[in-house]
């Protein structure tokens, strides 16, 4: 069978009004349907021929699903809130700015107006080998390309490969591990919670996967609890291009000084791997420590420590060193004349 | 195997047909385009199922259309409503070329299905022009400054400035540029571009 | 300094307009060829090969063929024989027997088209197409040129992996290129480990090449090496790059009473006939293009930077399959295609070995390079490269050598400043070292080995002199906008601070500046207007109608009186210069000054006729023709009235000699109207016309990531008189920050394994966006005019594109020392895995990565 790009097939299309009705659509046709939120990650599968779902739901009119809400004195954001909504609330803004700033160092503006905070967690990863439809362990295959002698692999993860080096490009998934988030999930059995940091997995869990959801599963809602409201944020990520690109690596964190010391600190990164990493090693090493550079050194050689480079993706372990040093003691600006 | 060429003039094509049809831009392509059937033999409607003619609202005109479950808001402008001033640069999000407002806010409309666009304001390029001709503020700022070489990327970048000055409309030059940063020129013509919004931007406000 | 002329002044010229196609554009009513429908159009769509090197042996397209809606299928068994080709300049190379033919039974590389499908609509295409089943054998593939000079690799074609140029045969014309084998000893390779570029042989032993074609010097180079104070032997890799034209090659076409008529994407319009033409193998009995036959649409075209600058060969196949299917055929192309079929500069690997003396006066130049050619035809950017060099640096003794290798990659051509980009990028770096080894200032060292005035370029031609330059005012160029830059302030900033080194480049550039030999058209009508006949492309530079300001300022006619028809061949348009390498402003503003004269003088003589004397007695202005100090005289309305009457040469029933028979038709349709004036430029011109510019940046780099960010870019461009301001601060800022791209980002990436691209896409081949480059760029062109023009003006495509990569790369070494990068473009990945090791960490020589 000869292959074309740049032409979405044919698909039947549901738009639900309300996430029962999504639910229902989504147990009837099983792993046939394909959620669509956005729409970013999955017209690229789609247009590409690869991927060749019969159904498509597009959770696009379920209003219930949009919106920042205030809960428990933190907030819930629908998971098709977009990427522009979250940014611009001036609550996030307020409470949990490390999220905006992550919102907003995706992608473009347009793709943001549309994204949403489900869709940019939940998307697939960007390796060019397993994207461009070649049959990769990801694929269901037997084999990483990435990881060959010939492979290009600049993008490709520093540490928790298991077979597959891809990994995750999502911006605000460290921000919401930092947060400590919760992922609600819905499907026609009920309703589950997950921890941010839980509801990413890696290939050594499901090599084709890069979450937990399961086919007829929703995610609904993201809910940030109070506890970091407040905290000194950063939020950094490294890209090749201003707009449009993915993180060479991102970081991210939230913690809370007294006395000149570390009280408590949560950090993650992202673009190491195949799911964003909670670096508690780190978080214990800070805890009860003052964040100069000093410490902020020590910690990130402590973070890379179990990295494993491939051929051309050495480079991310000085940047996540530093990252992860920045993230602490944050960055010493140049002061010119 | 192919078949053998036989002559110049296809059948059933005058010479004033074809030029009648190529100025009248706009016309619906193929039939087998309009009645494919569906993927799925679905038992009974179910809630959620899309109905193929649908209305929208472009250019504050309703217009009814028949559109493939899987079509793009891009394709439907082009090829069924002869809106080709919305260009396709790379069908994927990468470029800006196709930018539209829908409910005011700039959407790529290669990468949005046309059902979704269903019952919202959605405004081209051909959308911004008064009546009577007069040009929008951003369309004057282009004319003001010769912005654009090429200007496939215009249309894309003049809707993208008209979103932005809706919630931005004082911006400064390196805020406007983050505003429209979800476009690319490949003349690379960033500088003048910017120019001819920022003048866009400065004759919207007065 | 010496005094620089200057031009006299000008009422039109040099001064902004605003063109007029512009108010189409913004409204969107402008028409790109996937803009044009036709009643009961068909869509097509290519099948691209899925691996880079195989041999079709059988195709099943039979489950296609039976679809509902499936109109036709066309293969490479359908496409015309190889066609003789234009070259940027015009000139013409026979038809090269492994040339392109828009599809193929042998791919040679991963996305060549091997069919087409023709349906009623894109979707049942692409459904067709996966219905379709080829058998193929695969042969083995080259996708790094440097691997496969290696012995025992395998080739690009089954004929070899190198070009070479076989001798001319005296009295006759060049014989096509050849495709032979050439393999090094291994021994050549040693050379990889100390970081320098092996050095071959250039062709393989017994093959005789033409002279020159491979091999040329000037000067004493080895003496000039031994004399210098310093040497310095330098590697560097410049980066393939898409051109990535924002509006794809898409095409339609339909056929009416023996006609083609074709809406294509193409940077010329009336050169754009005879290319299809030939492709399509519609050629008189002479063997030239049959344009009678061939109608060429394309009002506006969304970018070409070279890749389209006949537009392009996939342009028949819709008008085949039109004649196939008896109608209008729609190819709309995809980005996904244009990638493959979309054109590419090719890279160069280059070593240098320089030799300057301890006052920085640079003593000889040894140049090898190796082109990456891609599977087709051979480009010229390896020569190009050397040329190009040997003009900027004015070296006094100089030699080049070149090998340009296939590989089983997309084709290849033609870029903004082709060859002389990658000249400028490969010896750049070796001046920003130069720079800091002798503790010269920048400014200062490219200053002192500027070309000037009539600077010579090149080789001597065997048995002849060297060619030199019409003009070049680079110095003042590099004097202006050190003080603009605020260079000296700059330099005296400190270098580290923080996280954050800051460093400042200048780079200087050059390239051919415009051709000569084209002609005008246009019609004094009787309303007293102008119709000029334009058959320059549209491409966005406006010189389409910039050209053309010049008739109105000649005769002293508003420009609101002056209509420009263009974008359709069947609207009688002169032989026009085909828009590529900046031919165009300088070629066509010449054709529009020598026209100009020509109505200028038949105004003259009508008037003599009708009021008595001799024409030199009567003047043009102010739209009247009149006696010189005043009396009688004619408004151009009624002398208009009087050509016709008198008909002859004033109304273009008579044709003058000399002028191309393409013009030659065009007059004769257009014959009656009004005063027709038509002229070829046959002007002399001493030297060939080049242009130049100097680009200054400052960049800040994050020493903990990498990231590096552009704080400040200006150039200042030596391109003759200025026509249109604004148009030329486009181009130069425009073409600069083509030439950043190179320096940020843009890049191809395979897998040398598979030979399959793996960025693809604007997301991968990551061209700069709108905040990769400072907010706010500054220009300035110093507006002396060319003397060997009669306007002054050149044209300004080419030369920014260097100036502004190098700038940016000079930049970086000026802020982070020698050796951190040794090819372009430089990311954080480079710069900081070097900082951290504390030598260079770039893979130097694996291709594509």
């Amino acid at each position: 069978m000869a292959i074309v790009r740049d032409i979405m097939p044919a698909f039947e299309l549901f738009q639900p009004a309300n996430i029962p009705d999504a639910l229902s659509l989504l147990d009837r046709y099983g792993s046939e349907a394909w959620v669509l939120a956005g729409g970013l990650d999955s017209f690229d599968w789609l247009k590409d021929r690869i991927k060749r779902p019969k159904v498509v739901v597009d959770l696009s009119q379920v209003s219930e699903l949009r919106g920042i809400r205030d809960w428990n004195g933190g907030l819930e954001i629908g998971s098709m809130t977009t990427l522009t909504e979250v940014v611009r609330d001036p609550r996030v803004q307020a409470k949990f700015s490390i999220l905006s700033t992550g919102a907003e160092a995706a992608a473009s503006p347009q793709i943001r107006n549309q994204g949403t905070i489900g869709g940019n967690v939940s998307q697939d990863t960007r390796c060019w080998y397993y994207r461009g439809g070649w049959k990769c362990y990801r694929a269901g295959g037997n084999i990483c390309f990435a990881d060959t002698p010939t492979a290009i692999n600049r993008e490709h993860a520093i540490m928790g490969a298991d077979r597959c080096v891809a990994v995750n490009p999502s911006d605000t998934a460290p921000a919401l591990i930092v947060l400590d988030a919760q992922m609600v999930i819905r499907n026609s059995h009920g309703e589950r919670t997950v921890n941010a940091e839980d509801y990413f997995i890696g290939p050594d869990i499901d090599i084709t996967h890069m979450n937990v959801l399961k086919p007829g599963d929703l995610l609904t809602a993201i809910r940030i609890p109070a506890t970091w409201a407040g905290a000194q944020f950063y939020f950094e990520k490294v890209r090749d291009r201003q707009v449009w690109d993915f993180p060479l690596l991102n970081v991210a964190s939230a913690k809370f000084v007294s006395g000149g010391n570390v009280d408590r600190i949560r950090i993650a990164v992202n673009a190491a791997s195949a799911r964003p990493l909670r670096l508690t090693e780190v978080e214990d090493f800070m805890r009860g420590k003052q964040p100069t550079p000093q410490m902020g050194d020590t910690a990130g050689k402590i973070a890379v420590g179990p990295a494993d480079p491939l051929r051309f993706n050495g480079y991310k372990i000085p940047m996540m060193r530093n990252l992860v040093k920045r993230a602490i003691s944050g960055v010493e600006e140049a002061k010119w004349a | 195997m192919p078949e053998a060429n036989t002559g110049d003039t296809p059948k059933g094509l005058s010479r004033r047909n074809v030029i009648k049809g190529v100025i009248a831009a706009g016309a619906v392509s193929g039939a087998a385009y309009l009645f494919r059937g569906s993927m799925v033999r679905a038992g009974g409607a179910a809630a959620g199922s899309v109905e193929r003619l649908v209305t929208l609202n472009v250019n504050g005109r309703e217009r009814r259309v028949d559109v493939m479950k899987q079509e793009t808001l891009a394709t439907t402008l082009r090829y069924k409503l002869g809106l080709t001033g919305t260009k396709l640069g790379c069908d994927r999000s990468e470029c800006g070329a196709c930018t539209v407002l829908i409910d005011d806010v700039p959407h790529y409309s290669c990468s949005i299905l046309t059902h979704t666009a269903r019952g919202k304001n959605i405004v081209t390029i051909e959308g911004l022009a008064a009546a009577d001709g007069t040009l929008h503020p951003v369309q004057q700022g282009v004319i003001d400054e010769q912005g654009f070489q090429c200007a496939f990327c215009m249309p894309g970048f003049i809707m993208a400035t008209v979103g932005f000055l809706k919630v931005n409309p004082n911006p400064t030059r390196e805020e406007l540029a983050h505003g429209i940063s979800g476009n690319l020129c490949r003349c690379q013509d960033y500088d003048k571009i910017l120019t001819a919004m920022m003048r866009g931007a400065q004759l919207s406000r007065t | 300094m010496p005094d620089t002329p200057k031009h006299p002044p000008f009422k039109l010229i040099g001064k902004n307009y605003t063109t007029p196609d512009l108010v189409a554009k913004v409204t969107g009513k402008a028409k790109y060829a996937e803009d044009y429908r036709a009643d009961g159009m068909l869509f097509a769509k290519l099948l691209l090969s899925p691996i880079p090197h195989a041999r079709v042996r059988k195709i099943d397209a039979s489950a296609a063929l039976a679809m509902p809606g499936v109109k036709a299928i066309l293969t490479a068994d359908d496409m015309p024989k190889p066609a003789d080709a234009l070259t940027d300049l015009g000139a013409r190379i026979p038809a090269n027997p492994l040339g392109e033919r828009g599809l193929t039974n042998e791919p040679v590389y991963q996305g060549e088209p091997i069919l087409a499908v023709c349906a009623v609509d894109e979707l049942t295409c692409a459904e067709a197409i996966e219905k379709i089943r080829i058998d193929f054998e695969r042969l083995p593939h080259a996708i790094d040129p440097l691997e496969t000079l290696r012995p025992g690799t395998p080739n690009a074609r089954v004929e070899g992996n190198v070009w070479i140029r076989p001798p001319v045969p005296k009295g006759q014309q060049a014989p096509p290129p050849q495709v032979k084998e050439l393999k090094w000893a291994e021994a050549d390779f040693a050379e990889i480990e100390h970081g320098r570029l092996p050095m071959g042989k250039l062709h393989p032993d017994g093959v005789d090449v033409a002279p020159q074609s491979d091999e040329w010097s000037f000067g004493d180079v080895d003496e000039g090496l031994k004399k210098a104070d310093l040497v310095l032997d330098e590697t560097f890799t410049t980066p393939n790059t898409s051109h990535q034209t924002l509006e794809t090659r898409t095409a339609m076409a339909y056929w009416q009473n023996g006609k083609v008529y074709v809406h294509c994407s193409t940077q010329s319009t009336q050169p754009t006939a005879p290319a299809i033409a030939r492709w399509l193998g519609l050629v008189d009995d002479k063997g030239q293009p049959d344009v009678s036959r061939v109608v060429i649409i394309s009002e506006y075209t969304g970018g070409g930077f070279g890749s389209k600058i006949t537009s392009a060969i996939s342009a028949i196949i819709p008008a085949i399959l039109s004649k196939k299917t008896g109608a209008p055929v729609m190819m709309r192309v995809s980005r996904e295609e244009e990638h493959f079929i979309g054109r590419a500069r090719p890279s160069i690997q280059g070593r240098l070995k320089v030799g300057f003396t301890k006052e920085g006066k640079i003593t000889a130049v040894d140049m090898f390079v190796i082109l990456d050619n891609g599977p087709y035809d051979p480009q010229g950017d390896a020569n190009n490269s050397g040329r190009m060099l040997s003009l900027m640096y004015q070296p006094p003794a100089m030699r080049w050598r070149g090998v340009t290798v296939l590989t089983n990659t997309p084709p290849r051509l033609s870029q903004s400043q082709p060859g002389g980009f990658q000249g400028i990028a490969l010896m750049e770096p070796v001046m920003s070292k130069a720079s800091r080894k002798l503790g010269i200032d920048q400014v200062a060292l490219h200053r002192m080995n500027a070309p000037e005035g009539k600077a010579p370029i090149g080789a001597a031609p065997p048995g002849g002199k060297r060619a030199y330059v019409t003009s070049a005012y680079i110095k003042e160029a590099l004097d202006r906008g050190s003080e603009m830059f605020e260079w000296e302030r700059r330099k005296a900033m400190p270098k580290r601070s923080g996280t954050k080194a800051r460093g400042i480049g200048v780079a200087t550039s050059c390239f051919v500046g415009g051709s000569v030999g084209f002609d005008g058209l246009f019609i004094i009508k009787p309303d007293g207007r102008i119709t000029v006949q334009s058959g320059i492309g549209n491409l966005g530079t406006e010189s389409v109608t910039d050209s053309h300001r010049v008739v109105a300022e000649v005769l002293d006619i508003p420009w609101e009186k002056v209509e420009v028809v263009w974008g359709n061949t069947s609207k009688n348009l002169p032989n026009s210069a085909p828009s590529g390498g900046s031919q165009t402003t300088h070629a066509m503003t010449r054709a529009a000054w020598a026209t100009a004269h020509d109505a200028k003088k038949k105004l003259q003589e009508i008037a003599a006729k009708d009021f008595g004397g001799n024409p030199e007695d009567y003047e043009v202005a102010r739209e009247r023709v009149f006696r010189k100090g005043g009396g009688s005289g004619m408004t151009l309305a009624q002398a208009a009235k009087r050509a016709i009457e008198l008909g002859g040469v004033y109304d273009g029933h008579e044709v003058p000699a000399g002028i191309s028979p393409y013009t030659k038709a065009s007059v004769q349709a257009l014959a009656g109207q009004g005063l027709l004036a038509v002229a070829k430029d046959t002007m002399p011109r001493d030297g060939v016309t080049h242009s130049y510019v100097a680009g200054f940046a400052e960049v800040e780099v994050d020493l903990e990531t990498g990231k590096y960010r552009i704080v400040d870019y200006m150039a200042v461009a030596d391109v003759g008189t200025i026509i249109h301001p604004r148009s030329l601060g486009g181009q130069i800022l425009g073409r600069s920050t083509l030439g950043i791209g190179h320096a940020i980002g843009q890049k191809w990436v395979y897998d040398s394994h598979y030979g399959i691209a793996l960025a693809k896409r604007f997301h991968y081949n990551k061209p700069p966006t709108i905040l990769d480059v400072p907010a706010k760029m500054t220009w300035d062109a110093l507006d002396i005019p060319d003397p060997e023009t009669p306007v002054g003006a050149r044209g300004i495509g080419e030369p920014p594109v260097g100036a502004g990569c190098c700038a940016i790369l000079n930049a970086l070494s000026d802020a982070l020392g020698d050796d951190i990068f040794r090819r372009a473009p430089v990311n954080p990945d480079t710069i900081l895995a070097s900082l951290e090791a504390g030598r260079p960490m770039q893979e130097q020589f694996t291709a594509h990565i």
